[in-house]
């Protein structure tokens, strides 16, 4: 019941694809069809009914630390099996793709935590691929776990000295090998630290830095600050 | 052997590279319109056809300063005279005749015969010189000869070469000249009843002592000013029969004039869609790099718009009239042609290697996607294509037809999913730089020879002082991207900067490099 589990709700090439990029990160991996056709031609795929009671699945899954991904092609239907979930499992994160920015709301608004606009974020992948292609392949790769160049998320801790330090104080560059580049505090979305809005802001326990550096270098970041990386991703929402 | 120094001296015009060279520019320079220097010679020779018409209007009632006469007289119409030849030269190549009739005879084991080339070059000449733009230019020289006074009128024919060098005259003769048939027979008509009526305003009123029709220029004079509507009244009948013939005039003259008027509209309102397509043809040749855009779907509108903010001009090609309307109310310039067709290419004059910056085939159907690139590809090798996969079977012959980068949008789905819930704050933020929309940005620089003069290492760029980051060099000729790079690193030619920080900060930092710097 400790297992992590990826619930992949719609069988089509979305589903296909999340299940390449994702079955190494997830203890369990179950895809989901509206179509009994599919299930009879595939034996791994479970059937499911919009109209399905979903507190039977608490007994198979551990809820706080599964992820549900709704990718069905019918919006309406879509939408309304985020509503479904959402209204059965409170802790569920659920992750959705809309065809654009108003049924992104939608889905939003039926209580998914993240919607992908498929049609603008594509386009802004190929207007980066134009545009900035050598920072775009960069990011891509350190996001993508492709590149040595790492991303990391740090989370401030009880002990962290740190903590209570007011964010403009700080010397980053009194850290080697270390680009800071925002903070996120649990009451606010996520802000950059060249931000305004954040130089005054009060580093508290739990806030989370997000650092770019080599693994060595960000492994001496976190003993000098005393903090530790890893963030339960349930935690946040946008 | 006078025929072998023809030929000879023939063969070595069509062979001489600088003699051709020096007629091709003659060629472009008085008819290229998209030749950069044409414009600069049209401002002049309206400037000249100005001063001409200033000194004839200021001759009227003042002396002139000699100065003035001379170069108005002399200068202006051996400058056009010049012209005049330059046109007659270009217009025809007297050599390739010769050579055609030479290489035709020898080919066909026949004696040479110069006489048959002859007659094909004066006859070739001759065109040029009875048409009417020739005869205007000639006589535009004429005021050259300004002892004859009549002779000084024909400076106003150097009015008339205005039509030469404004394209927008041109247009306007051609869309009247699509109706030639329609005014010729306006024309004939007019033609009848002005003279019926002259002659029969003359026979009623000539003999009538108190009318002021006397001699038939007269009459000829109150029928055209009667028939084109504008009635002077300095000239009327007073005779019953000839208020008779004046009523038939005016009804008359009503017709015509509401006839040409309703032909010059419908010429204009048929033709406004082409005059436009010409134009927006014209500024697309001038532009010096752009996005083409083949289809404007979903996906492509909201490419377009996303280039469109970065400050890039957006060619779009689209054959559907709803997706035409959208993509002009998105302000981008957009062509009612196949993206498909060669034509289409040919039509736009395009220099793929040069203008376009990328060819983006987005729509949503990998057949038409594919038939797009191999079009273009057959045009150009090099241009970049870019495209997008609708399903992930036709990935190769999409490669196959020459498309350097495909966007499978299923793909991108399941790789944002890896990053999104490997690391969402990161994968947030990342997202976050590489929105367009937020005020955070992460920007490419590229090290130019002018920066490069300035700063040569990292320390000496101050991005510090701008608020910005430097996230690190990308060295183009290793290919290899420096983190964080150390204040020493040595900057060279074509690399890339990476820096981070707020638009506005960037844009200045940007401006600081490019800035020239004063030693003291």
């Amino acid at each position: 019941m400790s297992d992590s589990t990826a619930l992949i709700f719609g069988f089509n090439n979305y589903s296909e694809e999340i299940l390449k990029n994702v079955q190494q990160k997830y203890d369990n991996v179950k895809i989901y069809s509206l179509d009994k056709e599919d299930v009879k031609r595939d034996s791994s795929i479970g059937h499911f009914d919009l109209s399905d009671n979903w507190k039977k699945m608490e007994d198979e899954i551990n809820v706080d630390k599964s992820v549900a991904f709704c990718v069905l092609e019918e919006t309406a239907e879509n939408v309304f099996l985020v509503i479904s979930l959402r209204a059965t499992y409170e802790n569920l994160s659920i992750i959705a793709i809309a065809s654009d920015k108003e049924n992104a709301d939608k889905l939003l608004m039926a209580g998914a935590n993240k919607v992908v606009p498929l049609v603008e974020t594509t386009a802004d992948i190929i207007t980066n691929m134009l545009e900035n292609p050598i920072s775009n392949d960069l990011l891509h790769e350190m996001l993508y776990e492709e590149s040595t160049l790492k991303i990391a998320q740090i989370k401030i801790g009880r002990e962290s000295h740190i903590k209570g330090v007011e964010l403009s104080s700080i010397d980053w560059g009194h850290y080697d090998g270390i680009i800071v580049l925002s903070v996120m505090h649990k009451d606010m979305k996520s802000e950059f630290i060249y931000s305004s809005k954040v130089k005054r802001h009060i580093i508290k326990e739990d806030d989370v830095l997000v650092v770019v550096g080599y693994e060595q270098d960000i492994q001496e970041f976190e003993e000098k600050i005393g903090s530790n990386r890893y963030v339960s991703w349930n935690n946040w929402s946008w | 052997m006078i025929k072998k120094l023809i030929v000879d001296f023939a063969f070595y015009l069509q062979t001489s590279k600088s003699y051709q060279a020096r007629k091709h520019f003659y060629v472009n320079l008085l008819n290229n319109s998209k030749y950069k220097y044409k414009k600069y010679f049209d401002i002049f020779m309206i400037s000249l056809i100005f001063t001409s018409v200033f000194v004839l209007i200021r001759n009227v009632k003042h002396p002139i300063e000699d100065y003035l006469f001379y170069f108005n007289s002399y200068i202006i119409s051996i400058i056009f005279f010049v012209e005049y030849l330059l046109r007659f030269w270009i217009h025809s190549s007297v050599s390739k005749i010769i050579v055609d009739q030479v290489e035709n005879d020898l080919f066909l084991s026949r004696e040479v015969n110069l006489s048959k080339a002859f007659r094909k070059i004066v006859g070739v000449k001759f065109s040029y010189i009875s048409s009417i733009t020739a005869i205007i230019d000639i006589l535009a020289v004429m005021p050259f000869f300004h002892e004859l006074r009549l002779l000084r009128l024909l400076i106003l024919f150097r009015v008339f070469k205005l039509f030469r060098y404004a394209n927008s005259f041109q247009t306007f003769a051609s869309v009247l000249s699509s109706k030639k048939f329609e005014f010729f027979m306006l024309a004939i008509f007019a033609s009848v009843v002005i003279f019926a009526s002259s002659i029969l305003i003359y026979v009623m009123e000539a003999n009538n002592p108190n009318s002021p029709v006397n001699t038939i220029f007269e009459a000829f004079y109150w029928s055209i000013v009667t028939i084109s509507t504008v009635g002077y009244g300095d000239v009327v009948p007073i005779t019953y029969e000839g208020r008779i013939v004046a009523l038939v005039v005016i009804i008359s003259g009503i017709a015509v004039l509401a006839f040409t008027t309703s032909l010059a509209v419908s010429a204009f309102t048929e033709k406004i869609d082409e005059i436009r397509e010409i134009k927006i043809v014209e500024n697309i040749t001038k532009l010096k790099s752009f996005y083409l855009i083949c289809g404007y779907e979903s996906l492509a509108q909201d490419v377009a718009k996303k280039l469109k903010y970065l400050g890039n001009e957006i060619i779009v090609l689209e054959t559907d009239a709803q997706r035409i309307v959208s993509a002009k109310g998105d302000g981008l310039t957009v062509l009612s042609y196949d993206s498909g067709e060669l034509q289409s290419y040919k039509k736009l004059h395009l220099d793929f290697e040069k203008q376009v910056k990328s060819v983006l085939c987005l729509r949503e159907d990998d057949v038409a996607n594919v038939y797009t690139a191999l079009t273009i590809r057959s045009l150009s090798k090099d241009v970049n294509i870019l495209s997008i996969l609708t399903e992930s079977s036709n990935r190769k012959k999409l490669e196959y037809a020459g498309i350097n980068k495909l966007v499978y949008p299923q793909e991108l789905i399941g790789i944002i999913t890896k990053e999104l819930v490997g690391q969402p704050v990161a994968f947030e933020v990342i997202h976050e730089l590489r929105s367009h929309k937020s005020n955070v940005n992460v920007t490419e620089i590229l090290i130019t020879e002018k920066i490069l003069k300035n700063y040569s290492t990292v320390k000496k760029l101050g991005n510090k002082e701008f608020g910005v980051v430097l996230f690190g060099v990308y060295k183009e000729k290793k290919r290899h991207f420096y983190f964080n790079a150390m204040e020493s690193t040595l900057l060279e030619l074509g690399d890339f900067l990476l820096v981070i920080g707020y638009k506005i900060f960037i844009k200045e930092f940007e401006k600081h490099l490019h800035k020239k710097v004063k030693y003291e």
